[in-house]
């Protein structure tokens, strides 16, 4: 492993980065195995693991004055925008490049090869969790366009949603236990809950047509 | 940009007092889009002359999703002329960079519909909220009136029981919903089953049969067989669906709704197009075996309902968590907060606001 200290610990960075869950397949590996027999790594684990809760649980109350206003969103647009540009640009410039030397059977052979080094490269080296994310945003978009107007309204692990290419309106149920759904007709989901902060039932629906 | 706007029409009988964002309202960058999570508590007033029993805003966001848009409903309100009392709508929006905009705000609300305690109603009841509004406060009157009995016949056991104390967990499971209109029709392993049907002695419509069409968690085309035996022309009809997994354990998956005309005598096709795709709450698929259905409610063209009496499900052919999930009603799952959190006197107390 490229990160230990001289002592055959890992450092504390590497540590910091497996408590987020962050690490390459490889690393993620050698650090579970270490920690496994270290008292002293895993308390530093444990204190690291500690601290990105505490992070989990203030950024789910607050957000930096950076992105909490509306007014903010144009600048990221922007900035998304300016990116996507520069890379379509940079795209068509090296687009030409090397087309006569890939005629033939060469071509498709090179692709193929450089499709596994990619493929290896990234399960050697990116973290499982954003992986799994990717396959799923895949899935999902791929289960969308099989649907005919691109409406779909589903329960969600928060509340139940209506969703429309890549946009989704969710009503939520914040801190309700008790929640029952239920579909009202073939194009309405509802959920039905005690709120906990005025004690009055709740009903809300969303709706595909 | 506003986030959001919430527009009354001048005659509505409620006004906004006042609106606030709580503290966790926030937005982030997730993906290629904006997530934005709304968390607002509106404070409204019944400004009309009759208390109001119920009410559903409509939520929409009309340049992200145009063919789609959600309510709220507060059933079994007890708001007198003048009171003000509070609603909460929770939402997030995902909204994509490249999703053009329309100057507005980003979310509207707006007025659906208000029942009164006369059951009449105001509202342009685009989201049909008049008769779920209706239904749910005349289940609301008959679970009041049966906890009231309870109550003065000193049965506390039977109360406890009703409010699921000392019981063991009788709930039915809490399911995940899918709803598609998916042109692609038997072209996979659709294989069509039979509906059982449970019926209660005392419906004006009997149920004479059904049919849907079943391919491992999808639900296509359910339809029923109805014959009204009343004496009144029916002209709304709700039947309740009921999953059955590979296990035989039962789902209580909603109703469906149908706008439709049976006179005295008369029988009628009830159908339903679209895919509805049900999973557990943990996201694995049910793979449904079987369906039963019921009738839920009716209402009749002189303005009169129907709706099961708690004695008619209790005496139903269901089982036990099925008849508990059927005989929960809005409002009985806001009595059995009281009951659980402040005790009997408690909901002595809040029944008796409802007697005239």
């Amino acid at each position: 492993m490229n990160s230990r200290r001289s002592g055959g610990h890992p450092r504390v960075e590497t540590l910091a980065l497996f408590a987020r869950g962050d690490l390459a397949w490889l690393e993620r590996r050698d650090v579970t195995r270490h920690v496994r027999h270290c008292a002293e790594c895993l308390h530093e684990l444990g204190e690291f693991r500690a601290v990105v809760e505490e992070l989990r649980r203030g950024a789910s109350a607050g957000l930096p004055p950076a992105v909490e206003s509306a007014g903010e969103w144009s600048r990221i647009e922007r900035e998304m925008t300016g990116n996507i540009n520069v890379g379509v640009a940079a795209g068509r410039c090296i687009e030409k490049v090397g087309v006569h030397r890939l005629r033939g059977w060469r071509g498709p052979l090179v692709i193929a090869g450089l499709s596994v080094v990619f493929i290896a490269g990234w399960f050697l080296n990116m973290p499982h969790r954003d992986t799994a994310q990717i396959l799923s945003a895949f899935h999902s978009a791929w289960r969308g366009a099989q649907t005919r107007n691109g409406t779909i309204v589903q329960t969600t692990a928060t509340g139940i949603a209506v969703r429309t290419q890549g946009a989704m309106l969710t009503l939520l149920h914040p801190g309700a236990t008790d929640v029952t759904v239920s579909v009202s007709g073939t194009a309405s989901v509802g959920a039905r809950y005690v709120d906990d902060e005025t004690g009055q039932v709740t009903i809300t629906n969303v709706y595909g047509q | 940009m506003r986030w959001l706007d919430v527009e009354f029409p001048h005659d509505a009988p409620i006004s906004l007092v006042s609106f606030s964002l709580g503290d966790s309202t926030t937005g982030s960058v997730r993906g290629t889009s904006l997530a934005l999570d709304l968390h607002t508590s509106l404070t409204l007033r019944n400004s009309s002359l009759k208390s109001i029993r119920g009410l559903t805003l409509r939520v929409e966001a009309q340049d992200l999703t145009p063919n789609g848009k959600a309510s709220v409903t507060v059933p079994s309100l007890n708001a007198a002329p003048g009171e003000n009392f509070p609603v909460r709508v929770d939402l997030e929006l995902l909204r994509p960079f490249n999703t053009p905009r329309n100057g507005g705000a980003l979310v509207q609300v707006t007025l659906d519909g208000v029942l009164f305690d006369d059951l009449s109603f105001y509202g342009p009841d685009k989201l049909h909220s008049r008769r779920s509004l209706t239904v749910y406060e005349l289940e609301a009157r008959r679970d009041r009136r049966y906890f009231q009995r309870l109550i003065e016949q000193g049965n506390t056991a039977k109360l406890r029981e009703e409010m699921n104390f000392g019981l063991p967990e009788l709930r039915s499971p809490q399911l995940g919903l899918e709803l598609l209109h998916d042109p692609r029709s038997a072209a996979r392993n659709e294989r069509p089953v039979s509906v059982a049907i449970v019926s209660f002695p005392d419906a004006p419509v009997q149920m004479l049969n059904g049919a849907a069409t079943i391919d491992k968690n999808e639900v296509r085309g359910p339809e029923v067989d109805l014959r009204n035996r009343s004496e009144k022309t029916v002209q709304n009809i709700e039947t309740g669906w009921i999953l059955h997994d590979e296990n035989g354990r039962g789902f209580m998956a909603g109703l469906l709704p149908a706008h439709i005309q049976i006179r005295p005598v008369q029988q009628a096709r009830v159908h339903e197009n679209g895919v509805l795709r049900f999973s557990r709450a943990s996201g694995s698929p049910i793979l449904v075996d079987g369906v039963t259905a019921f009738i839920s409610n009716v209402e009749f063209e002189d303005g009169n309902w129907w709706i099961p009496s708690r004695t008619d499900i209790s005496n139903s052919a269901l089982d036990a968590s099925l008849k508990r999930t059927l005989v929960t009603s809005p409002e009985q799952q806001r009595l059995t907060e009281i009951y659980r959190r402040r005790g009997l006197t408690a909901l002595t107390t809040e029944l008796k606001k409802f007697v005239k």
